[in-house]
C-alpha cells in the first residue's frame, strides 16, 4: 500500500469548479451575437459601394486643426480599433482632442471580385480624403494605416503626398520577403490566380485557417480554458468575447485585390523595391516625404517587425520616427499597453504636427 | 483504336483514366451522332442537347477522379507532417516532465511545458518550405476539384437557359469598369469644383 498514488484533493476541486463554470457560463455571459462592437458614437458621413466613412463624435473640444483618417486592415473589421470603451483606440484619440474618421471597407460580395488596388487607393481612400478636406476646409489630412490598411495607405501617400500632412504606419505589410510569419509562408506558396479564377473573392474560411495555425495550442485550447476558468471575472469575459467576436468576423477580400496583394507583396515583393503599380501609376516610396511615424510590435506573429520596418528606411521623409513596442499585433492597438504607451506617444507626436 | 482497347489492362492509373475517358467520349459521341439523324423527325426541342450535356458532364467527372488522386496524395502528406511533428513534440514533453503530476501546481507546470513545446514545434513546421509547398499544392488541387464542379454546374445552368458563371463574371466585370469610370469622373468633378471655389 506504500506505492499507492494519492490524488491531491485540490485537483478534484479544480475539475469540479471548472465543470461548474462551463455549466454556468450561458447564465453569466452574453452570447457574442448580443454584443455591440461599435462602442464610440459616430455617424456615417459617406457611403460608396460597400464602404462607409465614419466620423466619430468629439468627446472634448477638438484641439488640433488637421483631421485624422484611419485606414483599417482588409482582414477582420475595423471594430478592433474601438473594441471596448477602456481599450478603444478611437476613443483615446478623441480624448486627446483629435478629429477622427475611419474608413470601413465593408463586406464585399461576389459582385466585387474585380475590385483591385486602384479602386481601394485611388477610389475609396481618395474619395474619403476629398470628403474630409471639403468638410474641414483643410488642404491636408493626417493618415493612419493599420496592417494591410497601412499598405493601402502607403500606396496612397506615395501617389498623393500633397493630401497627407502626417503619415502613421502601424504594423504595415511592406517587405513580403522579409516577413518571417506563418502567413507569409502560406502566401508565398499560393496559386492566387487559380484561387481567384475558381472562387472569385478570397473566402473568409481561408483566413480562419490562417488564424488557426498561429500558436494553435495557446490560441486553440488554452485561451478557451482560461475563459471558462475566469467566467466570474466580468471585465475579462467581456473583453474576451469582444475580441473573439471580432476574430470570427472577417469579410472576403475582393479577388483582384487579393491576387495583386499576394503576388506583388509576398511573392514578388514589388512594393519595397519601388516596382509596384497601382492602376497605371508606379509606387515610389521616396515620394513619401511628409512627417512619418512607424509603429511595430516585437511579438507580432501576423506581420513581423522585419516586414514593417523597411518602410521607415525607404521613405523620403526627413522627419521620421520608428517606435518598437514589446507586444503583439493586436496588443499594439487594443490593450492597456496601447492606452498607456502606444497612443500617448503617437498622440504627442501627431499633436506637435497637426 | 485497336491499340487503345488492347491497353485496357493499363499499366498506370493515368493511362487507365485516359482509357475510360476515351471510352466515354467515344460512346457519347457516337450516340450523339446517331441520335442527331432521326431526331430531326422525333426531337421535340431541349432534350436534343441532352446527349451533348451528358458528354460534358462525363468528361468533368472523369477529370475529377484524376484530381482526386493528386488531392489524396497531398492531403496524406499534410496529415503525415502533422502527425510526425505531434510525435516528436510529445517525446520532448515526456523528456521534460517524466513524472505524473501530483498536484494542481504540477499540472499547471506540465500544461505550460506541453503548450510551449507543441506551439514551437508546430510553428516551426508551418514556417517550413516543405509545409508551405505541400499546403499550396493541396489548396491548388482543391481548387481544381471546385473548378470541375463549377463546370458541371455551368452545363446544368445552360441546359435550363440560365447564364453560366463566365457570363455572370462578364457582367460583373462590365459593371465594375463602368462604376470605376463614373466614380473617377465624379471625383475629378468634385476636385475641380473645389479648385474653382477657392
Amino acid at each position: 500500500m506504500q506505492n499507492e498514488s494519492r490524488i491531491d484533493p485540490k485537483i478534484i476541486e479544480e475539475i469540479l469548479k471548472f465543470s461548474k463554470n462551463v455549466i454556468d457560463a450561458p447564465k453569466l455571459v452574453a452570447a457574442p451575437d448580443e454584443i455591440n462592437l461599435e462602442v464610440t458614437p459616430h455617424e456615417v458621413v459617406q457611403k460608396i459601394d460597400k464602404t462607409r466613412l465614419l466620423h466619430y463624435k468629439p468627446i472634448i473640444e477638438t484641439k488640433h486643426k488637421t483631421p485624422l483618417l484611419i485606414s483599417y486592415a482588409l482582414i477582420n473589421r475595423f471594430h478592433i480599433l474601438d473594441i471596448h470603451p477602456q481599450k478603444s483606440w478611437v476613443r483615446n484619440l478623441l480624448e486627446q482632442g483629435f478629429e477622427v474618421y475611419m474608413l470601413d471597407w465593408g463586406t464585399p460580395t461576389s459582385m466585387d471580385k474585380y475590385l483591385d488596388f486602384d479602386d481601394y487607393v485611388n477610389g475609396y481612400l481618395d474619395s474619403s480624403v476629398e470628403y474630409i478636406k471639403n468638410q474641414s476646409s483643410t488642404e491636408q489630412i493626417s493618415l493612419q494605416g493599420y496592417c494591410t490598411g497601412a499598405t493601402i495607405a502607403t500606396a496612397y501617400t506615395a501617389l498623393h503626398p500633397e493630401n497627407v500632412k502626417n503619415y502613421i504606419a502601424t504594423a504595415p505589410v511592406i517587405d513580403g520577403w522579409k516577413d518571417t510569419t506563418v502567413i507569409s509562408n502560406l502566401a508565398k506558396h499560393m496559386d492566387a490566380d487559380k484561387m481567384v479564377e475558381t472562387i472569385g473573392n478570397m473566402p473568409p474560411e481561408f483566413m480562419y485557417y490562417c488564424f488557426s495555425v498561429l500558436k494553435p495550442f495557446e490560441q486553440g485550447i488554452e485561451k478557451y480554458v482560461k475563459f471558462f476558468k475566469n467566467i466570474d471575472d466580468k471585465k475579462y469575459v467581456d473583453n474576451f468575447l469582444r475580441v473573439e467576436k471580432w476574430l470570427g468576423d472577417t469579410p472576403p477580400i475582393p479577388g483582384e485585390l487579393f491576387k495583386q496583394w499576394i503576388k506583388d507583396i509576398y511573392q514578388e515583393n514589388l512594393l519595397i523595391q519601388n516596382k509596384m503599380h497601382v492602376g497605371d501609376e508606379l509606387i515610389d516610396l521616396k515620394k513619401i516625404d511628409m512627417p512619418m511615424f512607424t509603429q511595430v510590435a516585437v511579438g507580432d506573429h501576423l506581420v513581423s517587425p522585419e516586414c514593417s520596418m523597411p518602410l521607415h528606411y525607404a521613405v523620403g521623409s526627413k522627419d521620421k520616427t520608428l517606435k518598437i513596442y514589446p507586444t503583439g499585433h493586436v496588443g499594439m492597438i487594443a490593450s492597456s499597453l496601447s492606452q498607456k504607451k502606444v497612443l500617448p506617444e503617437m498622440g504627442t507626436w501627431l499633436a506637435e504636427r497637426s | 483504336m485497336q491499340s487503345k482497347s488492347s491497353k485496357n489492362s493499363a499499366e498506370s492509373p493515368k493511362e487507365m483514366t485516359e482509357y475510360y475517358k476515351h471510352l466515354s467520349l467515344f460512346w457519347t459521341d457516337i450516340i450523339h451522332l446517331m441520335s442527331s439523324k432521326p431526331q430531326a423527325l422525333t426531337s421535340i426541342g431541349p432534350m436534343r442537347s441532352f446527349a451533348a450535356n451528358s458528354k460534358k458532364i462525363a468528361v468533368e467527372l472523369i477529370e475529377i477522379n484524376e484530381n482526386l488522386v493528386g488531392f489524396n496524395q497531398y492531403i496524406t502528406e499534410y496529415y503525415k507532417q502533422l502527425s510526425n511533428v505531434w510525435g516528436i513534440a510529445q517525446k520532448k514533453v515526456n523528456l521534460k516532465s517524466p513524472k505524473i503530476p501530483q498536484d494542481v501546481e504540477q499540472i499547471e507546470a506540465m500544461k505550460r511545458i506541453w503548450i510551449d513545446i507543441f506551439d514551437n514545434d508546430f510553428t516551426e513546421l508551418f514556417d517550413s518550405k516543405k509545409f508551405g509547398e505541400n499546403y499550396g499544392n493541396l489548396v491548388s488541387k482543391e481548387l481544381e476539384l471546385t473548378k470541375h464542379w463549377n463546370n458541371i454546374t455551368n452545363v446544368i445552368l445552360q441546359s435550363v437557359n440560365l447564364p453560366s458563371k463566365e457570363e455572370i463574371d462578364e457582367v460583373y466585370n462590365e459593371i465594375h469598369s463602368l462604376k470605376k469610370r463614373v466614380s473617377k469622373l465624379e471625383l475629378e468633378l468634385k476636385k475641380e469644383k473645389r479648385k474653382n471655389a477657392k
